[in-house]
């Protein structure tokens, strides 16, 4: 109460006449003032607003816990976290992983591999689908996240929290995206029923890899504000938003292959557009999170 | 050609006796003019009748339509030009014009009406003259308008015209002249009914010359004789005569009848304006008219004139026969004048007898009254009267008059016989009168006018008078002949015996048998079988007939004006007869047909016979021969007031009657007399002009004809006038039937009403009995009422005073229960009372006894106190000192006691406050531990997972030496196995040289684990560097400790164990303890936190017993220091680092409890 006190007393009809994200930034920068970081707090606030890009890499070290909650500690974690960075890297070049040539992103995975024990004997080992899916999400975090240890620790909590939190809510999205989809609109359900095409829609595109490599970052980093800050059913919503936006495209299409192929390659310019009415669904469908202070 | 020739061969079929093919080709040539546009065959077919005069053709031509009517024109127009064609172009012309065909308004745009008035204009042959006169006379009602244009082509060619019969250029005979006397005298009428401003003002200047004068006063003025002013001349104006816009409204026949009204002529005038318009225009004849709609008598003689179209002959023929007539007429007239409406009869006489041609039949009258009035009156004042009459329109004269009129008159008039009528003229209109009367006419009039004759009432008086007139006439012949007045049948007998005398014994021989013969048995067959002989007749009779024309003049026109009537009286008595009686007598009406159409050639030949006549009357008259017979005299004087149509008329009454005696006259010998029997051949001179007087007199019919149409036309309109308005009087007599039923039904109403109003007030006056009986019963039942009241109210009272009493008998009913009550109680109490006091009693005794005894025991006491009363003042004076001391004692006391209390007590709250000021503190200092610690937990986790991923790492490098090894081995042999051990060690060197910032010292660790699998790993470690020192200590002693706290820095760790195991001189006593804070690192927050601790704890140490309150620190430290001590002692008597780092858990097991537990310890 004390730091709402000290917000615009108005910011609560800010959003009523549809001016968003007014007194977002500053209440944020409250909420990042206080010294221990409530995270609850700072969970709810990134469910309900999208975060400034300046926080948005703070915001998120610190949901994903690779920041303690503590100021004073930060900066001290973060070394180690950067030394851990340098060994691991340091150790997979002289295993000779990864030499100056090779991608970044595959430093990564490398490093990721190295982290979780399961580096392959050798680099030319094929990859698995995981794999696959961190390099997408890393590819993806790469353009968001500016530094490069920074990035290391995203992705790798990242993808640690969609293995670990989850991993039982994960496979059930795709029920939910038929159920919304149902709610929504019926007649596109049963047009892609009648295609067969339900069940070849790239839900590993959309769930597994939440949408990296669909969506171009800029619009993808809101979505992933609401993963990182511990919902995945934004995700349900992004697809189902995808597929209202694009009706009149799937609905001229017959075929599940062609669907698919389409919904994998969907147009970039309208994807702004998406992830807000997305969002505008969740907050319909889940209810907007409330603070729970 | 050939089409030319094949309308040749159809025309020369038109004339085909074969009525079938006539017909055939007749269609055909219609459907070819429907078809054919061109003028070709209109062309042909005018010149095929122009040639032939063929009936069919004619037909065809009068029938063309619309497209054809310019070619028609044009081609009339062209053979108008021509002198020879002229004639017959003219007729057919009339022909064309009289059907009034649609395209008729076209005529007017035409050139044939300039070259028709151009003919007219110049032209001097009598026939072609008449023919185009009458012509255009048919043509103007229909061109109304075109007057604009050709107004003054209309009046010159009347001035050339009217000064034509007089001047008679060239030698044009006289019959001539009477047709165009009469078609001139109709074109004069036409064209002052239809422009009178423009005609009378042409007259005015046409006239005023000198050199026209005589024609004017010879021929115009009588003709002006016979009109009336037009209203035109009043309200119109010269330019609203021409304005189309008058005529637009009016149709043909309209016009036609325009012009009739103005016309006094009455051949000519129209009756149809109403009764009194009717007196106007017959303004000579006005109470006669009046009579005639009024008498039964001259209904039927208008009837006869209506049935015949020879009118004069007929009129004269009924008045003749009047006298014999009146007591049939007076006898059948009562039962129409009840059957049919007045009104009826006056408006159309016809309508009676069911005739088609009524307008002539006013006219009967006048020209045969006239004609015996001039008669009569010829020599005295005949002539002014009439002349001045016309003008005037008086009222009908009352019928009284007409007695006091014919005794001024006659005598004035008349000579010795007309006196001698006197008696029997004054009988007639008596009877006249009395037929008025019933009328309800005559009394009304009577009183009104008997007494003197104004000048107004004079046409009245004339038309009455020539009645009588009539009547005298035929009494003077009545009184000359016989005395059979009675008997109808001989009204002919008598008239003709003194015709006879003025007649040429030749007529008078033949006329006894004539007329009854012709009309009672053979009118019909001698109309259709006779034609070829009259003609044989005429012109047999012509022969002798015009030497004498010479001699007598006068006689002969006299006899025929005669004899004409006389040869249809007959028919007429028949008529009569048959209409009276009505017996399937029919014979006239065929005769009238074949007389009116079929009969061309009788005419003629009777045209022939009369017309030396009215030369002669021309002759005559411009000479004033006024020494003629009375007759002869008569008819000159009555020149100027007859018209120009009845001398025509008269001309061919003449001619008719002249025809009926030559056939008589050879119908006794033989039929097979030719013209030789008669002399010889006839001169072609006369048949040419009989021809020619044939043909004008066919187009004066078929004028006469075209007028009549155009009066059924109006007759028809007026019919439905008629009826309506019967019809409305139907209507009204039904309404008034129906008021008087309405009225009849209010009567009984009111009746009904005055029967129920006596109802009502019987009703009334039982009421009011009964009311006043009721009042009165209610009266007497109201004093009973009254008196029951009364008596109630008395029991009431008594009632109350009962209830009064009861109430006071219970009341001291309740009193004395009471009384018995209390008086229960009072004896309950007093017995109670009575017990007690006896309980008393026994008390007091006791007592008393007691008492006693006490007195007695109190007397022994006072006894012995008296004995010791002395000794113990002393004493109780001491105590009391003594006492007194203690007192003081104590309370002071008492006082250092509560001084003491008051001390201890703040005392109290002062520690109190300061317990509460340690109990926050604490809080606080739990509630930052708490934070602390999780402080110190993040960057354990941190660091843990720092070491993850060290472990990995080294796994990571582990599995890479291994599989090196394991390469190694494959193709190593034994032998070089100790080069490639040394070898293997300096590659174990090189990798703690890359990572000896901080991985040495897990890596050794990792290695001694790995050395577990192969005792070799541990000569190299022997040789690290740096961190061998500590590990070497370490290792040693126990692997457990060094590997529970792998997460420390090595730098840190390796400083305190490097000073404690090497030199413990570098750190004094004080590093000692330290060192047993060994446990967090001095880079981490915690560790930095937990020295801090410790350095207190140090301090503290030196001033153990001190009791002072300590602080977190002191208290975390000591109970540290104590544990440490403990635990240190007892193994190896240590300071005791290694209890405290064994585990590196027991940085989180600060708890706070423990401190709290040491406290108390403490305290």
């Amino acid at each position: 109460m004390t730091e709402d006190s000290q917000r615009n007393f108005r910011s609560v009809y800010y959003e009523k006449v549809g001016f968003r994200g007014v007194e977002e930034k500053k209440s944020l920068e409250i909420l990042l003032k206080d010294d221990r970081l409530d995270i609850e707090k700072l969970c709810t606030f990134s469910q309900r607003f999208p975060l400034p890009s300046m926080y948005r890499a703070l915001v998120w070290k610190v949901l994903l816990g690779i920041l303690p909650p503590h100021h004073e500690s930060h900066a001290q974690v973060m070394m180690y976290r950067k030394e851990q960075y340098s060994d691991v890297l340091h150790a997979l070049r002289v295993v000779r992983f990864v030499s100056d040539a090779t991608p970044q992103v595959e430093v990564y995975l490398r490093m990721y591999q190295l982290e979780s024990g399961k580096l392959p004997r050798s680099p030319s080992f094929p990859r698995e689908p995981e794999d696959e899916v961190f390099l997408a999400i890393a590819k993806a975090m790469e353009e968001m996240v500016e530094d490069s240890v920074d990035c290391y620790w995203i992705i790798r909590c990242f993808v640690n929290q969609l293995n670990s939190k989850y991993r039982d809510s994960l496979p059930q999205l795709p029920k939910a995206f038929e159920q919304y989809l149902n709610l929504e609109d019926s007649r596109l359900l049963s047009h892609l029923k009648t295609c067969s095409a339900v069940s070849k829609l790239p839900y590993d595109l959309w769930f597994k890899r939440c949408f990296a490599g669909c969506l171009p970052e800029s619009s993808l980093q809101r979505v992933w504000d609401k993963v990182v800050s511990g919902s995945c059913k934004i995700l349900v919503f992004v697809a189902v938003e995808i597929l209202l936006t694009f009706k009149i495209k799937v609905m001229a299409l017959n075929s599940a292959e062609k669907i698919t192929k389409f919904l994998e390659n969907i147009p970039q310019d309208s994807s702004d557009a998406i992830v807000s009415k997305a969002i505008d669904l969740w907050h319909k469908h889940c209810g907007t999170p409330v603070h729970s202070a | 050609m050939a089409q030319q020739a094949n309308i040749g061969d159809l025309l020369s079929m038109l004339d085909s006796p074969v009525l079938s093919v006539r017909d055939d080709v007749t269609a055909v040539f219609k459907e070819n003019l429907t078809s054919d546009r061109g003028p070709v065959l209109v062309n042909t077919l005018v010149d095929y009748y122009l040639e032939t005069s063929s009936q069919p053709v004619l037909h065809i031509l009068t029938t063309l339509q619309e497209p054809h009517d310019k070619h028609l024109l044009d081609k009339m127009n062209e053979y108008v030009g021509k002198a020879a064609s002229r004639l017959s172009t003219l007729s057919l012309l009339g022909h064309v014009i009289r059907l009034q065909p649609s395209w008729k308004h076209k005529l007017s745009q035409a050139p044939l009406l300039p070259s028709l008035l151009k003919c007219l204009k110049t032209d001097t042959d009598v026939l072609v003259l008449t023919t185009g006169v009458l012509v255009l006379i048919t043509m103007l009602p229909m061109i109304p308008q075109s007057g604009k244009q050709h107004l003054h082509d209309f009046f010159d060619i009347f001035g050339r015209l009217s000064s034509w019969c007089l001047k008679k250029p060239g030698h044009v005979t006289e019959v001539y002249l009477v047709h165009l006397h009469a078609s001139v005298y109709a074109l004069f009428h036409r064209l002052y009914g239809m422009y009178p401003c423009n005609f009378v003002s042409f007259l005015r200047s046409h006239y005023s010359m000198k050199e026209n004068l005589e024609t004017f006063e010879e021929v115009v003025k009588p003709m002006m004789e016979h009109v009336r002013i037009h209203p035109e001349l009043v309200t119109g104006s010269k330019d609203h005569e021409l304005d189309p816009r008058r005529w637009r409204r009016l149709e043909t026949h309209d016009v036609v009848i325009e012009c009739a009204k103005i016309s006094l002529d009455p051949t000519e005038a129209s009756y149809e304006d109403g009764y009194s318009v009717s007196h106007q225009i017959s303004a000579r004849f006005p109470h006669r008219s009046a009579d005639v709609t009024a008498s039964p008598h001259v209904d039927t003689q208008n009837s006869y004139g209506s049935a015949t179209s020879t009118p004069h002959s007929i009129s004269r023929l009924t008045l003749s026969n009047t006298p014999g007539q009146l007591p049939q007429t007076l006898s059948s007239p009562p039962t129409r004048l009840l059957t049919e409406p007045p009104q009826a009869t006056l408006w159309s006489p016809s309508m009676v007898c069911g005739m088609t041609t009524p307008p002539t039949s006013p006219g009967n009258v006048p020209p045969d009254l006239s004609h015996p009035y001039s008669k009569v009156f010829g020599t005295t004042g005949g002539k002014g009267t009439p002349l001045g009459t016309p003008a005037t329109s008086p009222p009908p004269a009352p019928l009284c008059h007409s007695d006091e009129y014919v005794h001024i008159s006659l005598p004035q008039a008349t000579t010795t016989p007309a006196k001698k009528e006197e008696r029997t003229d004054s009988a007639r209109p008596w009877l006249h009168r009395q037929h008025h009367l019933p009328n309800d006419r005559g009394p009304e009039e009577l009183p009104g006018s008997k007494g003197s004759v104004t000048l107004s009432d004079l046409p009245g008086f004339l038309g009455d008078l020539a009645s009588e007139e009539d009547s005298i006439e035929k009494d003077k012949e009545e009184a000359a002949i016989s005395k059979e007045l009675s008997e109808i049948t001989t009204a002919d007998a008598e008239l003709l015996v003194p015709r006879g005398g003025f007649d040429s014994p030749f007529y008078r021989d033949s006329l006894p048998g004539c007329p009854r013969k012709t009309h009672s048995a053979a009118s019909g067959p001698q109309g259709t079988s006779a034609n070829p002989e009259p003609l044989n007749s005429s012109l047999d009779k012509l022969g002798p007939d015009t030497p004498k024309q010479a001699f007598t003049p006068i006689d002969l026109p006299c006899g025929g004006s005669e004899e004409g009537p006389v040869g249809n009286r007959g028919r007429q008595a028949s008529l009569e007869t048959s209409i009276l009686t009505p017996s399937p007598c029919k014979i006239p009406p065929p005769r009238g047909a074949g007389f009116g159409s079929g009969q061309p050639p009788p005419y003629d030949h009777l045209f022939e016979v009369a017309l030396p006549k009215t030369a002669h009357h021309f002759v005559s008259k411009k000479t004033e021969e006024l020494l003629k017979k009375a007759k002869g005299n008569a008819e000159e004087d009555s020149w100027p007031s007859t018209s120009p149509v009845e001398v025509l008329d008269r001309l061919i009454q003449q001619g008719a009657d002249a025809h009926s005696k030559e056939l008589n006259k050879l119908s006794l010998p033989s039929k097979s007399v030719d013209w030789t029997h008669f002399g010889g051949s006839p001169p072609s001179d006369e048949i040419r002009t009989l021809r020619n007087q044939l043909l004008l007199l066919h187009n004066q019919l078929l004028y006469e004809r075209f007028k009549r149409q155009q009066h059924a036309v109006r007759n028809r309109r007026l019919l439905r006038k008629v009826i309506k308005a019967a019809a409305l009087e139907e209507h009204n007599a039904a309404m008034k039937d129906q008021l008087k039923l309405q009225e009849k039904d209010i009567q009984i109403w009111k009746v009904s009403l005055q029967k129920e109003q006596a109802r009502y007030s019987q009703l009334q006056e039982q009421r009011d009995t009964v009311v006043t009986q009721l009042h009165s019963q209610i009266r007497q039942l109201q004093h009973d009422r009254e008196e029951f009241y009364n008596q109630s109210q008395e029991l009431q009272t008594k009632l109350e005073d009962c209830r009064n009493m009861i109430a006071e008998l219970r009341l001291e009913l309740k009193k004395a229960s009471s009384k018995v009550c209390h008086t229960e109680l009072l004896l309950s109490q007093v017995s109670q009372k009575l017990s007690n006091s006896e309980s008393v009693q026994q008390q007091m005794e006791f007592l008393n006894r007691q008492l006693l005894v006490l007195g007695e025991v109190n007397e022994l006491y006072l006894e012995q106190l008296q004995n010791k009363h002395s000794d113990t003042t002393k004493e109780v004076e001491m105590m009391k000192a003594a006492y007194r001391k203690e007192l003081e004692k104590n309370r002071s006391h008492v006082l250092q006691q509560n001084q003491r209390l008051d001390t201890s007590q703040k005392r109290i709250l002062e520690l109190e406050s300061h317990l509460a000021k340690k109990d926050h503190l604490l809080l606080e200092q739990k509630k930052y531990l708490e934070d602390v610690k999780l402080q110190a937990r993040g960057q354990l986790q941190a660091a843990e997972s720092r070491y993850e991923a060290q472990k990995r790492i080294t796994q990571a490098f582990e599995l890479e030496i291994l599989d090196l090894y394991g390469r190694l081995e494959k193709d190593g042999l034994l032998k070089k196995l100790e080069e490639e051990k040394t070898e293997a060690a300096e590659a174990a060197e090189e990798r703690p040289d890359c990572c000896n910032d901080g991985c040495s010292d897990s890596v050794i660790g990792h290695n001694e684990e790995a050395s577990g699998h192969n005792g070799e790993t541990k000569p190299p470690r022997p040789g690290s560097t740096r961190g061998s020192s500590g590990s070497r200590g370490g290792g040693g002693s126990s692997s457990s400790s060094e590997l529970s706290t792998p997460e420390k820095p090595p730098n840190q760790r390796a400083g305190p164990f490097s000073s404690r195991w090497e030199t413990a001189v570098g750190e004094p006593s004080t590093s000692i303890p330290t060192t047993v804070g060994s446990l967090p690192s001095s880079k981490s927050f915690l560790g930095m936190k937990a020295r801090e601790l410790f350095r207190n704890k140090s301090e503290s140490q030196c001033d153990e017993d001190s009791m002072t309150i300590s602080s977190l620190s002191e208290t975390l430290k000591t109970e540290l220091g104590k544990d440490s001590g403990v635990e240190a002692k007892t193994p190896l008597n240590l300071d005791g680092p290694y209890p405290s780092p064994p585990n590196p858990d027991s940085v989180g097991q600060l708890h706070i409890m423990d401190y709290n537990e040491t406290h108390h310890e403490h305290s």
